[in-house]
């Protein structure tokens, strides 16, 4: 039986003009009890962690320093580095949930939807070097920041992805990159929003696998009466308008079995829910009960964060394939069934527990592996997270969203997008490597003629140790350590009076090209 | 770098997800390949023709015929086998040649014919394909070189960025592209194309004093990091990031030092963009770097001869025949050519028949590319048209049949397969391999 989780697509409209109509309830009771409802959620989440590390007599890593959690913060919830102003008030502060405080502010700011959009247009879309393609993908990523900074409903996103008819409403631009192909919409799909990688059944039967090729081509039958509308309203290049038509089968290839659509490992009943194929799909999927969607985002959630899923990979989670705190996947799920598919409270949820804050460092040779979630996994910052990072370094710009239509990001992005969805590989070459250390961002950002930061720093009421304090909390969000601090002094005593400032520039090329600042940890 | 066991032990770990399974698939062609030629790896050079060369008045000339055109017909070493009159220098290297005639493609679009012939697929589809340079320079790879796998010389400006890119393979596999450095030298000047590695050289106001201190603290910083911070992510930033420093160091960086030859010989080559990038690709596979592509025609797609097609022709052949034939005659000197092998394409080839402005149009139904060199059964054409070119009437050859021809002559199997994103296996070429052409 399917429970439905809110009202069916064709009264989206009307629920949405009615939410819309609602006065707004923020008081402060239900904040409160909203918080205490999220801190118990964090809690749990820290004891079903600890009970496994306890199982495997595994040691959690100490918790991370202020300076390590706030540049990590910055980077998974709003892309970006925090300034050395922002680090300093966050390390001066005294608050005993400044940690929380930090989250909260965070995942208000307008460069949260910015980032997430970034995040999930990545994970929609196959990776692209190719600047055409990469401008192309900007209609779906604007459409994915409209949904994340109205914290739209997780659900009614996923049933309004499903959906789109509009080229010029984003998903468009999806349905255009897959060809309207039924069969790579279902492997795309489920493989997104499902977690299920089915389309290994979409030749053969699988023997070890429970998906079979009816399976597949059942779920690529909700996909098989899509068409381009003949007065072809082409927007923008790679997007196009939506027709669902009401006939069109798929057969399973070299036979003329027609396959009628079926839901994957369910006997609901397709012809019982109304309106076209693809509403059919997307009830199905957005119903409350559907075993695989609302545990697809709440894993991915985990994975965001914590650099790999509580099934790994996050987004394959094939009934072979078992999670690793089987406990916290359903708790969680359930948490966010509860808290009506809020993506944002999940983020923030998971962002303010102790296992998030748990330092990156290693703590001895005998280390827990990394399923046990014993310390923090070291991600590569994405192509975006990069450029960005190198212009805040370099007090070059700070309004990250006027940096979106900068043609020299764009082409910085197309060089360095990755094919891997798993950031905790850092997967790029040589060429790249060469193009970061001897090319523009990096030249401009640590060239005294052109850095921002090196010029305020040029000032000469500044000792060296307070310059290299600035250049550090910049790049690292910390202050030297004492060996450090010695070994740039030193190397700034042996520059010639005159090149100051270009010995500063050394000195932030040198941190801006180093594993540290490259990755997030 | 912190070599202590554990950390080792993560970052052969994350190195072996990386290349993930793909790796069992290739791994037993690796050893065959090794096995039939133990002591270097192979190589492989495209000289790519951007614009579109017309196999008429090239290597499929049709004399006599009203399409045939103003050139002449030359004998070559090769009884029976004739090519332009503009070919004086390849004529007489013929039987290492073998001449495709019966190419027959469905692009006629700059752009899709650039990514068709790159990937042997045809562009739109969901998936980026990687070029067959980042699958064989993949396939055929030396991990211990300081030099990149993949280097594209003077790649097209109008190049569509997803033909040379390395698609799902990602960026580790991408080209190394090497380009020109300041104003290319005008028409009739004496002076010689200058080429160097995109961002090879260091930023203006870096010295090498500068750049050796930066690198002396860079090493501490990165050593420090590591050990605290052992991961693959870590170890793969730091490696990757050595070896472009290392890229960097003159010995490296004078593969790409054309300083380092003679006047005499690089006058030989040609003066221009392609013969000097000629003389680069010799020098890279010298020092065993396995793909190589080296572009005439660059930024104004120069075969794309609608109008004016015969002088527009003679001047690039002349500047193909003297690059080209002089790559062969060295790579031969050295006892390289056995184990490089060459293949001459473009987008499409040009219609048979002559247009009102003397020129030639886009025409991929029955076309020419040429295989050359290391595995290739030369002095020969493969595949026929008909008398005034317009059909294929024998031996009619896809894309995907011509690269994995050229897998085969290099020793990579074209059914290696490598994996997308989502675990799908790709082979390199779904195509039939040509043994007739095959050494």
């Amino acid at each position: 039986m399917l429970r439905i989780a809110h009202v069916p697509v064709s009264c989206a409209v009307l629920l949405l003009a009615w939410t819309m109509a609602l006065p707004a309830q923020d008081t402060s009771t239900d904040v409160s009890s909203e918080t205490a409802k999220m801190q118990a959620m964090a809690a749990r989440i820290d004891e079903l962690v600890q009970t496994r590390l306890d199982r495997e007599k595994a040691t959690a890593a100490p918790l991370a320093t202020d300076g390590e959690f706030i540049r990590r913060a910055y980077l998974d919830l709003v892309g970006n580095l925090p300034t050395v102003a922002q680090t300093r008030a966050y390390l001066d502060s005294d608050a005993p949930d400044k940690r929380q405080q930090l989250i909260a502010q965070l995942i208000k700011s307008p460069a949260y939807p910015t980032h997430l959009a970034n995040t999930w247009r990545a994970l929609v879309l196959e990776p692209s070097d190719d600047p055409q393609r990469l401008q192309n993908e900007q209609g779906l990523q604007l459409w994915l920041r409209g949904k994340f900074s109205q914290n739209v409903r997780y659900d009614r996103l996923v049933e309004e992805f499903l959906t789109a008819t509009q080229g010029s409403d984003g998903p468009g631009y999806f349905y255009a990159s897959q060809d309207l192909k039924p069969e790579l919409l279902a492997s795309e799909t489920s493989r997104i929003f499902l977690g299920l990688q089915l389309e290994c059944a979409q030749c053969h039967d699988h023997p070890f696998d429970r998906w079979k090729q009816q399976d597949f081509w059942g779920l690529a039958a909700f996909f098989a009466q899509l068409e381009r509308p003949g007065n072809d309203n082409v927007i923008g290049l790679g997007r196009f308008d939506i027709v669902d038509r009401d006939m069109g089968e798929v057969t399973i290839p070299e036979t003329d079995q027609v396959v009628p659509p079926a839901f994957p490992g369910s006997k609901a009943d397709y012809a019982s829910l109304g309106g076209t194929r693809r509403q059919q799909l997307a009830i199905w999927m957005v119903s409350r009960d559907n075993p695989y969607m609302p545990r697809r985002a709440v894993n991915w959630a985990w994975a965001h964060m914590m650099g790999r899923g509580i099934v790994h990979p996050a987004d394959d989670m094939s009934p072979q394939n078992l999670p690793s705190h089987p406990e916290l996947l359903d708790e969680l799920t359930d948490y966010f069934i509860r808290s009506g598919f809020d993506l944002q409270l999940l983020l923030q949820t998971i962002a303010i527990t102790d296992t998030y804050a748990r330092s990156s460092e290693a703590v001895s040779d005998s280390e827990a592996p990394p399923e046990l979630f014993a310390r923090m996994a070291v991600k590569s910052l994405t192509p975006e997270q990069l450029y960005d990072a190198f212009l805040k370094v370099g007090l070059l710009k700070t309004d990250v969203t006027m940096m979106q239509q900068d043609g020299q990001r764009i082409q910085f992005v197309a060089r360095l997008r990755t094919a891997s969805k798993d950031r905790t590989f850092f997967d790029t070459g040589m060429p790249q490597a060469l193009a970061v250390m001897n090319g523009p961002p990096v030249s401009t950002a640590t060239s005294p003629e052109t850095s921002g930061l090196l010029k305020a720093l040029s000032a000469p009421f500044l000792t060296d140790e307070q310059r290299l304090n600035v250049l550090f909390l910049a790049a690292y969000s910390r202050p030297p350590y004492p060996d450090e601090l010695k070994r740039y002094q030193e190397f700034l005593q042996t520059a010639e009076p005159g090149q100051q400032s270009a010995a500063l520039g050394d000195v932030l090329w040198v941190l801006a090209n180093s594993a540290e600042f490259m990755l997030n940890h | 770098m912190n070599t202590t066991p554990h950390s080792r032990r993560r970052f052969l770990q994350a190195t072996a997800g990386l290349v993930g399974a793909a790796s069992c698939s290739w791994l037993p062609q690796l050893a065959a390949a090794a096995g039939a030629d133990p002591n270097r790896k192979r190589s492989c050079i495209v000289l790519w023709m951007a614009g579109g060369p017309t196999q008429t008045d090239t290597f499929d000339m049709k004399p006599g015929h009203a399409n045939g055109g103003e050139f002449k017909e030359t004998e070559t070493n090769v009884p029976g086998l004739r090519f332009s009159e503009h070919f004086a220098g390849l004529a007489q290297q013929a039987d290492k040649l073998a001449i495709m005639r019966g190419m027959s493609t469905r692009e006629g679009d700059h752009l899709r014919g650039t990514y068709l012939m790159h990937t042997g697929q045809r562009p739109g589809g969901p998936l980026n394909y990687p070029s067959i340079g980042a699958s064989l320079s993949k396939a055929l790879e030396h991990n211990q070189s300081t030099l990149p796998n993949y280097v594209a010389v003077n790649p097209s400006g109008l190049l569509n960025g997803s033909a040379l890119s390395p698609g799902f393979l990602g960026p580790r596999y991408a080209a190394a592209t090497v380009g020109t450095r300041g104003a290319p030298p005008a028409e009739g000047s004496d002076a010689m194309a200058d080429l160097g590695v995109d961002f090879l050289s260091l930023p203006p106001g870096i010295d090498t004093r500068r750049q050796d201190a930066r690198l002396a603290l860079w090493k501490d910083q990165q050593d420090q990091f590591l050990a605290r911070h052992p991961s693959g992510a870590a170890e793969a930033q730091a490696t990757i990031f050595q070896s472009a420093v290392k890229m960097m160091h003159p010995e490296a960086a004078s593969a790409f030092d054309l300083s380092q030859e003679s006047t005499e010989v690089r006058e030989t080559y040609g003066r221009g963009t392609f013969g000097q990038g000629c003389l680069i690709a010799r020098r890279l596979v010298e020092r065993d770097v396995p793909f190589v592509e080296v572009t005439l025609g660059g930024g104004g797609l120069g075969w794309d001869t609608h109008q004016g097609n015969f002088p527009a022709v003679e001047r690039l052949s002349k500047e193909l025949d003297q690059g080209w034939s002089t790559l062969m005659r060295e790579l031969s000197e050295r006892g390289l050519l056995e184990s490089t092998t060459i293949l001459w394409m473009g987008e499409f080839g040009r219609t048979p028949n002559i247009n009102n402005t003397a020129g030639r149009d886009h025409f991929p139904d029955a076309w020419t590319c040429v295989l050359a060199g290391g595995g290739i059964a030369g002095g020969q054409a493969y595949g026929q048209t008909d008398e005034a070119g317009s059909e294929v009437t024998e031996g009619k050859t896809e894309v995907q049949d011509l690269l994995a021809t050229l897998c085969r002559a290099v020793g990579v199997d074209p059914a290696t397969e490598h994996f997308s994103p989502q675990a799908r296996p790709i082979k390199i070429s779904e195509g039939h391999s040509i043994d007739q052409v095959l050494a």
